[in-house]
């Protein structure tokens, strides 16, 4: 386009070096070959459940993450100028938030007006005078950039509260190679672990010196961004800690896990600032951890970064930095920023008013990027007559929360659009962590790539794609990863890390998963009966649907609402523990909720449900699979067995007592041997069609049998053994001893002894282990 | 003066709770040229199992404390010797509000006294067009910001009736605005919002008045309870003066200050992160006898 500069084209309309080998690459490939690998990079996206949630209505929902398939490329050496720029700009941005906070001297000097920092929202009061643990404020930033129309990169603004996209970063990444892998291997690209590994070393190194864990902390899985969060916790090996995992005692933040309270002296937050603490913060706030700005004050922690830093994305602080470029760091800024005017200065607000119709127009204390706002900022010539002249009337009254800012241009890159290619906007995210050795800077990032031609910021706004950006060597590029180095100690982490909060959702996790599979089971053998006898009225049916109504599910319903209810809140108990367990586990229990909703609307009772009911067990048995066989055996997955092994000896202990009743109707103990699904197991073992002791012999005493009670606890027992606390001095702990108590009753006890009502109370018992469990580990 | 002063918070729960932690701020701080704590202590029925104390950026004494086992009620008692100096009434040397804003903005300052702190919305303070206009007529009355308080003052004292009941500790100013009625802390906010609105800094001041008064004075309005009041900022040459809406006067050798925020959440005597569901009534007593 002219006038726009292409990150493919040079202004000679020549293709720039690394896009030559890029582009030649793809006409070897073809577009029926390209097509289908740029379709291997999102499938890789589905299958890794990368998501970002939007919110666009009363509730979020999550969705695709918008890949665009080719990749940004960026040569060295220009790299090199972002490199310094940045580096140059998070120096500087650290000791102006130093001083915010600290000696005050840009105040005094009357480089900084006071107003934009007493009006500001993002001003925390209650951190004035307090030094950060780490010595720092800053420790990761993220940088939007933009190409202007003279070629040169520009600064469109910081994010210093708790930048978000690095982990997407990774993802797309990771994606683009999936599909370029070889174009990518022929290629020398710098690598994104070496940036990853080194800041993980700089997190822990803090954390040693001020000796405690480090953990993330995240504001919950409601969070835009909590898939990301999650996601880097997996990667980088940290904890992924709510506001609830933590409580501070003397002074000191701890996190409550499995094995007792235990040190945190680093966090990398990835909530707001005003939200950590509801005694000294934001009142309202339900997701902080009173004490924290106390652990604060005393040193205690460190935060990453310093609660308060988020001052630093005030938009109209953008009109500050060139000068405080030059009176903090005696030099200007290597990477220009968009010039910005703030309306509370005189000759300032005049000049935006002067040249209204060619300004963006925005608020002043906003902390969103000029155009990801929507809503607050806009074009002068594009604001309706009718509105003009209020809005100027409120600058002339209220300058000091406006901003006027140049409009910008940016430049264009290609994109894959129903097999061409088309120039399209960009903006580029580029990251800086500090380690040991000073800042360093990604190599690499996202691209966010607009979605029509329009080459003005504004087009931003209208949503589009996120691209890899690969930083192009003419030599060959060191490969990292996150693997230890040669020569470097492994280092196991404790299995303590578990928090308390994840501890007890995998055990509801695994008590939902069992439950949804018990009702399953007994929905199948029910609606099989329905298609078989075709009256509802006879007793055995009438007997289980008693059974079902007392855990409120209707079996007249062909998918009763009470399933659904268990399904969901098995998915809502995985999703508070994502980092937990694989993304397979997640995508099989979300697919299990997803047909089962399908379902919902469509069986009917009978031939039909028996059929959805045995699609639901084998989703069901996909998820219990996936979960079982590849989970590591830390304390999580541990958890996740106790939770299966509670719920599935109660309902075995519960249904068996109610189908080996005096009152027990005919086919009541085949039904329960189906239920149980032991009908070959029986066949097999007793040569007799059922009786009743037969069938509680299989169903509770059976040792062998893994649907047997006894089954249940034997494996119980190992489980509460093994946790932190199970045997201590060879002490058994309150729940192992319960656990111990109730297999060996069950080991001499004869199938007589089982009456319904031994059964009844072997359940409540069963109960009991269970809030013996809670009470040890989660409160 | 020389003042005792003694307060007895008492929270009664519906249900016991288990463990808390609070922040309590009701120790007067000394400031210098206005009072000075001779003494003061505060205890605690149950004891906390941590107790620390800090100072806030409004330069306010604050207690932390801690509570592990189970409580159902909590008795939180001070006693303090307090010295307040006799002011006088400055005379008006206060500018037209036209020419506040050039004082406000040679202030490159941002030390707790400073008035930027004290202009935009605070968590407690709303800015209303209504208010605005209610303190804009005081302005249009008066020549100086001082004068223009002053009549401000008078007439919220003049307007409001004061109810103990009618509002509560959660009550807007927009609300008590509405009501014209409520007790000191809804005065006071009123008056901060109004005051703010015109472009007048203004803060809140939190403390007790002495409890009986003078022979042939009467007594004040607010003194069995905790008090509050606000102060203006009226320029440069002038700074801070305290003004009592509720009492329809200068803050002067009769109120006992406890400290100073934007409004009552800055200053509010506790606050606290219980783990229960269930709620609290809470009672106050407070007693100020002159020693001599």
């Amino acid at each position: 386009m002219p006038g726009v500069p292409d990150e493919m084209i040079d202004p000679d309309g020549n293709v720039r070096a690394g896009w030559a080998a890029l582009m030649s690459a793809f006409d070897a490939l073809g577009h029926d070959e390209l097509a289908a690998r740029f379709e291997r990079a999102d499938q890789y996206l589905r299958d890794a459940g990368v998501f970002y949630r939007k919110y666009d209505g009363a509730e979020g929902k999550e969705r695709a993450w918008p890949l665009a398939h080719i990749p940004l490329l960026i040569d060295e050496s220009e790299w090199a100028t972002i490199t310094q720029g940045l580096t140059q700009r998070a120096e500087l941005l650290e000791r102006v938030v130093a001083d915010i906070y600290g000696a005050n001297e840009l105040v005094a000097r009357g480089l900084l007006p006071p107003e934009l920092i007493a009006r500001n929202p993002e001003f925390m009061r209650p951190l004035v005078g307090i030094k950060p643990a780490s010595g720092h404020y800053l420790h990761f930033c993220a940088f939007e950039l933009g190409r202007g129309p003279d070629g040169t990169w520009w600064v469109l603004g910081d994010r210093t509260q708790a930048p978000s996209g690095a982990g997407f970063a990774l993802e797309n990444r990771v994606a683009t190679t999936r599909a370029l892998s070889d174009i990518y291997a022929g290629m020398n690209i710098h690598r994104l672990a070496g940036f990853f590994r080194d800041f993980r070393d700089a997190l822990e190194a803090q954390g040693k010196r001020l000796d405690g864990r480090v953990g993330i902390l995240t504001p919950g899985q409601h969070n835009e961004t909590y898939f990301e969060h999650a996601y880097i916790a997996r990667y980088l090996g940290i904890m992924l800690l709510e506001g609830e995992d933590l409580v501070v005692v003397d002074g000191q933040v701890m996190v409550r896990t499995v094995a007792g309270l235990q040190p945190v002296s680093v966090l990398w937050r990835r909530m707001d600032a005003s939200f950590i603490d509801p005694l000294e913060l934001r009142y309202d706030s339900r997701i902080g951890t009173p004490g924290m700005v106390e652990a604060l004050r005393n040193g205690t922690v460190s935060m990453i970064n310093a609660v308060g830093s988020g001052i630093l994305e005030t938009r109209a602080l953008a009109a500050f930095m060139p000068r405080l470029a030059n009176a903090v760091l005696g030099t200007d800024l290597l990477l220009p920023e968009i010039a910005t005017w703030w309306c509370g200065q005189d000759a300032e607000r005049q000049h935006v008013l002067d040249s209204f119709d060619a300004m963006m127009i925005g608020p002043a204390f906003s902390m969103s990027l000029p155009f990801d706002d929507t809503r607050g900022t806009a074009l002068g010539s594009a604001i309706p007559e009718h509105q003009k002249e209020a809005l100027k009337d409120r600058i002339a009254a209220h300058g000091a929360d406006y901003v006027g800012q140049e409009p910008v241009r940016l430049s264009t890159a290609p994109v894959y659009v129903e097999g061409k290619l088309e120039p399209r906007p960009i903006t580029l995210r580029v990251y800086a962590a500090r380690t040991e050795r000073g800042w360093t800077i990604m190599p690499g990032g996202f691209a966010r790539v607009g979605s029509s031609h329009d080459t003005s910021a504004i087009a931003m706004q209208r949503g589009g794609q996120a691209a890899d950006v690969w930083v192009v060597s003419s030599t060959p590029v060191e490969r990292v990863s996150l693997l230890p180095r040669e020569g470097e100690k492994l280092v196991r982490n404790p299995a303590g890390n578990l928090p308390s909060r994840a501890a007890d959702n995998l055990i509801w996790l695994g008590r939902y998963a069992e439950r949804c599979e018990a009702t399953v089971r007994i929905l199948r053998a029910y609606n099989a009966r329905v298609a078989e006898l075709s009256n509802p009225d006879i007793p055995l049916l009438k007997h289980t649907r008693d059974y079902l109504e007392a855990v409120d599910v209707d079996a007249t319903e062909a998918l009763p609402l009470g399933l659904l209810q268990a399904i969901d809140s098995a998915v809502l108990s995985a999703s508070q523990i994502r980092d937990r367990f694989s993304p397979d586990g997640w995508l099989a229990l979300n697919d299990l909720q997803k047909t089962a909703q399908r379902f919902g609307t469509r069986i009917h009772s009978g031939d039909d449900a028996t059929r959805a009911m045995t699609v639901l067990l084998r989703k069901l048995a996909g998820f219990s699979g996936l979960v079982h066989e590849n989970m590591y055996r830390f304390a999580g997955w541990r958890f996740l067995e106790i939770g299966r092994r509670l719920e599935r000896s109660i309902q075995i202990a519960r249904v068996t007592g109610w189908f080996t009743g005096k009152d027990a109707p005919d086919g009541a103990l085949e039904m329960l041997l189906e239920i149980g699904d032991s009908v070959m197991s029986h066949r097999r073992r007793y040569s007799v069609s059922a009786g009743t002791q037969s069938a509680i012999d299989l169903l509770v005493l059976d040792p062998l049998n893994p649907r047997s009670a006894i089954f249940q606890l034997a494996e119980l027992r190992v489980q509460l053994e093994t946790l932190p606390g199970g045997i201590e001095d060879g002490q058994l702990s309150p729940a192992a001893k319960l656990a111990l108590e109730l297999h060996t009753d069950l080991v001499i006890a004869e199938p007589g002894d089982m009456t319904p009502a031994a059964l009844d109370k072997l359940a409540s018992d069963i109960g009991m282990l269970a809030s013996l469990v809670a009470s040890a580990y989660f409160t | 003066m020389l003042y005792d002063v003694r307060l007895e918070l008492h929270y009664d729960y519906d249900a016991p709770v288990q463990g808390g932690r609070h922040l309590v701020r009701v120790t007067p701080a000394s400031i210098p040229g206005i009072q000075r704590v001779i003494a003061a202590t505060l205890r605690y029925d149950p004891r906390p199992v941590v107790e620390s104390q800090f100072v806030d950026f409004f330069g306010n004494h604050v207690t932390s404390i801690v509570f592990q086992d189970a409580h159902d009620t909590l008795d939180i008692r001070l006693s303090a010797r307090v010295l307040v100096e006799d002011i006088h009434p400055p005379a008006d040397l206060s500018p037209p509000l036209e020419r506040l804003k050039d004082d406000i903005a040679r202030t490159w300052s941002l030390t707790p006294d400073s008035p930027h702190h004290f202009l935009a919305p605070s968590p407690r303070i709303e800015i209303s067009p209504a208010m605005t206009e209610y303190a804009r007529q005081s302005v249009e009355r008066t020549i100086s910001v001082q004068a223009a308080v002053t009549d401000f003052c008078m007439s919220i004292n003049r307007d409001f009736v004061y109810e103990s009941g009618a509002t509560d500790v959660e009550t807007t100013p927009a609300e008590a605005f509405a009501l014209k009625k409520g007790v000191c802390q809804d005065f006071a906010h009123v008056m901060i919002a109004g005051l703010r609105g015109v472009g007048i800094p203004a803060g809140y001041v939190s403390g007790f008045l002495r409890t009986n008064p003078p022979p042939g004075k009467p007594r004040l309005e607010g003194a069995d309870a905790m008090h509050a009041w606000v102060r203006a900022w009226c320029g440069l040459d002038v700074g801070w003066i305290e003004f009592d809406p509720t009492n329809a006067m200068l803050a002067g050798p009769d109120h006992i200050t406890i400290g100073h925020g934007r409004d009552y959440a800055d200053i509010s005597p506790i606050v606290g992160v219980l783990r229960t569901s269930g709620s609290h009534e809470a009672k106050q007593a407070v007693d100020v006898v002159r020693v001599e």
